[in-house]
């Protein structure tokens, strides 16, 4: 009797290898008509049973489709600006290059898309620009999905700031990028122009991600929030170039304004929903299986 | 009626499957629903909205905890981490049990987020028994095994899919939660006759029941979870709980997800159903 652990690995090995023929017409994904390789069909003939209606190889087929339909979607649906710029060519032959390279590591699909920009930044088939541009890209649409799912502390009152120690809400990511890639987000199609270092905080709001850009010395001062500590330690370190005591005010007032200033290792804080939100952006795992053609 | 020890002692009739488009109907008008069941998952979260309207949904209603991820059947062992998140969320939602699948989904920490069938062997078995009783143990919460729409069959298969859950089950010592549409879905796919299946289940152990639509295609069938339940699945539901007595009964609708009354309405048709089905167990127990 063959081991457990042993079937499972040469199963979830099928699962993982590239989608063609039908079921690759069933995706986004440039056709390949190409039958299985001699790879999958030894798999399913070593572990499968034909059926009355399937072969052995339609049967593993149908849980191959299940897996990449399912990946596919789901890490898809996280990055909408950047199959915009990519357009559909690309971002398809991009994702599946990823899948293949960085399967899912998490419980959950909403992490799916983690490594993207890593994957991006050494991904062979993208020219130098498009390559600064899309790994700062997906680093933000990430972000969103980042900041939707983590905690929030009680925010400190203002009167507090000099007495304890701060740090950054959880709910908020710092991103520094060395091109703009935040306008992204409003164009229908890839048009880069100057490429200059933006940093940009993305939180949560009481209706999804929000998105803010930073001055560079903001961004700094953020990034000693988020390592926590006193006011007199923040600013323990000079910044360069050194900003008026009135711009410093400027900044506290903003962040304090988001909620993003909270005493280290406070209390989680429970969120309140109303009767009549938009839930538009949620996606929810479940059950089901994909519907699929024959 | 279920061993109170896979319900906790708690009686549930008839509920449904939170889901997002649901919510704000949910949350406006409290509509008389017996209870819902949430995909843990979902809610295995730091913060955020999810959690958020979870807690107003607690406030009102009992809820039950259905995980897709925790695989019992991964030959690798069990994921402490999962664990441990879903212990987290059981203090919130104070779920009388926690059901998930029977099947497997990892290999070597990479995830197939699908509920990939486990061949029906003895090893296999005394493997995934292994799993739930660390499980178990860890949660402190009984653990209810559905079984899973299957689209193929192991060569090295040893017993029927109905003979491997009833072995997992009495080795873990868990309840089932029997799915009635997954049976008729497997048996279609997999030729055999789904009565045989529900009539072999042991009636004792089965702490829930979940009745759905699915897609039929030429040569196969897809759990879709997207249509209304058809009358043979009704047939299978009805013997089920002629076998079980009363068994919490919830109606799964994923795709193509409809108003919240017609899924309502879709799950109330259960309770027809089940009446007959305690009635001819009355009889049956009389004669």
């Amino acid at each position: 009797m063959r081991p457990l652990e042993e079937t499972q690995r040469k199963f979830f090995a099928a699962l993982q290898m590239p989608l063609r023929g039908t079921s690759r017409r069933s995706t986004h994904l440039s056709p390949n008509e190409e039958g299985h390789s001699p790879e999958f069909l030894a798999k399913a003939e070593e572990l499968m049973e034909p059926g009355e209606n399937l072969s052995s190889a339609e049967r593993l087929e149908l849980y191959h489709r299940q897996y990449w339909f399912r990946v596919l979607e789901s890490v898809a649906e996280d990055f909408p600006a950047l199959r915009r710029m990519a357009g559909e060519e690309m971002f398809w032959e991009m994702l599946e290059a990823y899948l293949q390279t960085y399967p899912s590591g998490s419980f959950t699909l909403r992490h799916l898309g983690r490594s993207m920009a890593r994957f991006i930044a050494e991904w062979p088939g993208l020219d130098e620009t498009q390559r600064r541009w899309f790994t700062a890209l997906a680093e933000l649409e990430f972000a969103a999905m980042e900041v939707f799912e983590a905690a929030e502390r009680e925010p400190l009152p203002p009167e507090q700031l000099a007495e304890v120690e701060l740090e950054l809400q959880p709910h908020v990511r710092l991103v520094a990028m060395p091109v703009p890639a935040d306008l992204c987000l409003g164009w229908d199609s890839f048009q880069p122009g100057e490429e200059t270092p933006t940093q940009v905080a993305v939180w949560r709001g009481t209706s999804g991600a929000h998105m803010v850009r930073l001055d560079a010395v903001e961004h700094e001062l953020l990034l000693r929030l988020k390592a926590g500590g006193r006011l007199e330690e923040i600013f323990a370190e000079p910044v360069d170039p050194e900003p008026s005591p009135e711009k410093v005010q400027e900044w506290f007032g903003a962040w304090q304004s988001r909620g993003w200033i909270t005493r280290r290792g406070s209390e989680v804080i429970e969120l309140k929903v109303g009767n009549n939100e938009d839930w538009s952006d949620v996606d929810e795992m479940a059950s089901q299986a994909m519907p699929m053609e024959e | 009626m279920s061993d109170p020890r896979f319900t906790s002692g708690v009686e549930l009739a008839t509920g449904i499957g939170l889901r997002v488009p649901h919510y704000n109907h949910i949350l406006s008008e409290k509509p008389a629903v017996g209870w819902f069941e949430i995909i843990s998952e979902n809610y295995m979260v730091e913060g955020g909205r999810a959690l958020a309207v979870l807690d107003r949904i607690l406030d009102q209603y009992t809820v039950v905890q259905h995980g897709v991820g925790m695989y019992p059947g991964d030959a690798g062992g069990v994921k402490f981490d999962h664990l441990r998140r879903l212990k987290r969320l059981v203090r919130r939602t104070k779920t009388p049990w926690i059901s998930d699948h029977l099947c497997w989904g990892s290999v070597d920490g990479s995830m197939s987020h699908d509920l990939l069938p486990i061949p029906f062997t003895f090893d296999a078995a005394k493997k995934t028994a292994e799993n739930l009783r660390i499980a178990q143990d860890f949660l402190e919460v009984p653990l209810a095994m559905e079984n899973v729409s299957s689209y193929g069959e192991f060569k090295d298969n040893e017993m029927t899919e109905w003979q491997f859950l009833a072995e997992v089950a009495e080795r873990a010592d868990t309840g089932i939660l029997l799915d009635v549409n997954n049976i008729y879905v497997s048996s279609i796919n997999n030729g055999f006759d789904p009565m045989e299946y529900v009539n072999f289940v042991p009636p004792e152990r089965v702490a829930q029941i979940h009745i759905a639509g699915h897609s039929h295609y030429r040569r196969f069938v897809v759990d879709t979870h997207d249509h209304p339940v058809i009358d043979p699945v009704w047939k299978l539901y009805e013997r089920a709980i002629e076998r079980c007595g009363h068994v919490a009964t919830l109606l799964e609708w994923d795709g193509r997800i409809p108003s919240f009354n017609e899924v309502w309405s879709e799950a109330k048709k259960s309770e027809t159903w089940r009446e007959a089905a305690l009635a001819k167990r009355q009889e049956n127990a009389a004669a």
